[in-house]
């Protein structure tokens, strides 16, 4: 293996920790790998993040009606004992107008079963003040809601429901209901945060005039088992007017451009490493167009082309071995110290709340997927060795005679 | 009667300086070096002395003639590797990176032969046999352009040669350093019996060997 030994002389002369294109190439590289590392592990973390709260919020799987559902109970009944589903909660939601003083909004209402829903969604865990139990005596605001209404926990709101339209056009006046608010909650979900009125199950029932019926149900799945396959089960269960959905196929639009952002910043971050290999390849060829002699006495001593052709190739996976190598651990290391970075960052030039106002989330989520490291290293390896191919080849079919003129 | 290591027979060689037009740089040129045998051929700068020597150790062709090295024919093909011929070159092409010692190594490294003890006390003797034992882990650059241009005859010697092409390999060195490092590769060639065939400017160095000749006008004219 004389062709090994050479390249790592090549790279690493004898008393010299390295040549400036060894170190050059190598941060390079270094540098691709890391930022691929980093933004890839922070989508992978965002990912992972809004996963968990979709879940959280939707539950794991939504049966939604295309009509009321007016026997509940008896549903209820024939979904608990389905197989696979743990918990069941029946859920109406809707739009309300709500009032407070000046303040008018037109927040999303979803009125739960408060004796259920604590098995199927962990509203305890979004609790800001007041206590699920409570829900039977009021409503629950979120953060943003409570914030633009100017309201807080003992105030009373008045909500007006859809019949009131109805009611208008009958020539009816019918008053709105007035409802203390016993709670607020916030689930770190901006969609959810900035509009949305938690009630009873009876209250929303009684404001959209539903008597016993419901809109849908929340389920979630026993441990081990799997949400698709419930879901087909489901599906093939229940009635036309009754669709089971998965949180994935609820927000499906969300997660496509999840993974399509994922994609594209893999793709354009690509062209970093792409240029880096771009720098192997011209440093490469100038070390052969400088060894041309050496090569030619190579060739003399009974070095094959394809040993030639070797010895270039092995310095450029020398390179990039070690520079993906400087480029994870550099980029798992930026990684660890992500908030106090993004701090410093946005204390600089943004406003405090910027990532939650944009992104929803106050610190950046990580999540490193081994997958996405063997994609990055071995992709990075391959670009390297191709690119080391063209001054291999140059390398390999020199002209022995005219390399060892002298004259 | 020494063997006879290498005979050229009836040696022409053409060179294109357009695409229609070719001129002959030598022709009919016979050369036979037996073992322990040295010799020296001078000519003036573009005679063709190197295409001449290279072509003897096949690394050039020849339009028309053969040429026999150990009773094998020699053709110019892809592998310009013979076993047996070492070369010494007028600019060393020492290995930077490598330290003396192992650019003497490289060669039997590239040949695919396991570097042991005994291998390694061979350099070591040649170095001796150098002056270069004191430099054996320095790295080519520290040394001057004797002392390099003794490694690289160390490393010529590194293989056992039967014969060496050497190609003016003082046409760098300054005069007296030209005398000791001709006169250190007379007598090492001397010591190992290894045949050289030299091209050089210098008609004392040329004296000095068994065979004399000069390339004038496309002819090789024996002058001793």
């Amino acid at each position: 293996m004389w062709t090994l030994k050479l390249a790592l002389h090549y790279l690493f002369p004898k008393g010299r920790v390295g040549t400036f294109f060894t170190w050059i190439s190598i941060v390079g590289i270094a540098l691709g790998v890391m930022v691929l590392t980093i933004v890839l592990s922070i989508m992978n973390g965002f990912d992972k993040t809004i996963h968990n709260k979709l879940i959280q919020i939707n539950g794991q799987i939504k049966i939604l009606s295309s009509s009321i559902v007016e026997d509940c109970t008896q549903w209820m009944h024939t979904l608990e004992n389905f197989e696979g589903v743990s918990h069941v909660t029946p859920f109406v939601q809707g739009i309300a107008l709500v009032q407070h003083g000046d303040h008018v909004q037109f927040p999303r209402c979803l009125g739960v079963d408060e004796k259920t829903v604590q098995t199927v969604l962990p509203l305890n865990s979004f609790v800001c003040s007041g206590d699920i139990a409570d829900l039977s005596r009021g409503i629950f605001l979120t953060k943003g809601l409570a914030q633009t209404l100017n309201v807080n926990v003992g105030d009373t709101l008045d909500i007006y429901s859809p019949l009131s339209l109805e009611a208008i056009k009958r020539d009816e006046v019918l008053l709105p209901q007035e409802l203390p608010i016993v709670g607020i909650f916030e689930t770190e979900w901006a969609e959810v945060d900035k509009n949305t009125l938690l009630c009873s199950l009876e209250t929303l029932q009684d404001l959209y005039g539903l008597d016993k019926g419901v809109h849908g149900f929340s389920l979630s799945a026993k441990t081990g088992t799997s949400i698709q396959q419930l879901c087909l089960k489901l599906n093939a269960h229940l009635p036309k007017s009754l669709r089971a959905y998965t949180w994935m196929e609820l927000d499906a639009d969300f997660l496509y451009i999840l993974k399509l952002e994922k994609a594209m910043s893999f793709f354009v971050l690509l062209f970093v490493i792409l240029v880096a290999c771009f720098s192997i390849s011209s440093g490469l060829m100038s070390s052969v167009v400088r060894k041309t002699r050496e090569i030619a006495l190579l060739r003399i001593w009974g070095a094959r082309r394809w040993q030639i052709a070797a010895l270039f190739c092995w310095q450029a996976a020398f390179l990039s071995s070690i520079g993906i190598l400087l480029g994870f651990m550099g980029g798992v290391g930026v990684l660890h110290y992500r908030n106090c970075v993004i701090r410093c960052l946005t204390g600089l030039i943004f406003p405090k709340d910027f990532l939650w106002n944009f992104y929803s989330f106050s610190n950046l989520p990580v999540a490193y997927a081994w997958q996405d490291f063997a994609l990055v290293g071995s992709l990075t390896f391959i670009i390297a060795l191709l690119a080391a191919t063209i001054p291999a080849l140059k390398a390999s079919f020199s002209w022995v005679t005219r390399s060892l003129r002298s004259e | 009667m020494n063997e006879v290591l290498l005979t050229a027979d009836k040696l022409t060689k053409f060179f294109a300086s357009s695409k229609t037009e070719r001129f002959c740089l030598w022709h009919d040129i016979d050369i036979e070096i037996s073992e322990g045998e040295s010799m020296a051929i001078c000519g003036e700068s573009g005679s063709g002395k190197s295409t001449l020597l290279f072509a003897l150790g096949g690394l050039e062709d020849v339009d028309s003639g053969t040429i026999c090295f150990c009773n094998q024919m020699i053709y110019r093909h892809s592998n310009p590797h013979i076993s047996g011929i070492s070369y010494i070159f007028q600019h060393y092409y020492l290995i930077e990176e490598l330290s003396v010692l192992e650019n003497l190594l490289i060669p039997v490294r590239v040949m695919g032969k396991k570097v042991d003890a005994c291998v390694k006390n061979w350099a070591h003797c040649l170095l001796l046999e150098l002056g270069l034992e004191k430099f054996s882990y320095q790295l080519p650059k520290t040394l001057s352009g004797g002392e390099r241009q003794r490694v690289a005859i160390g490393r010529a010697f590194m293989m056992n040669p039967r014969l060496i092409l050497a190609d003016e390999p003082t046409g760098s060195l300054d005069e007296q350093t030209s005398l000791r490092i001709a006169q250190m590769f007379f007598s090492i060639c001397q010591k190992f019996k290894t045949s050289f065939i030299l091209v050089t400017h210098n008609e004392n160095f040329a004296m000095q060997t068994n065979k004399y000749y000069r390339l004038e006008q496309g002819e090789l004219k024996r002058c001793k």
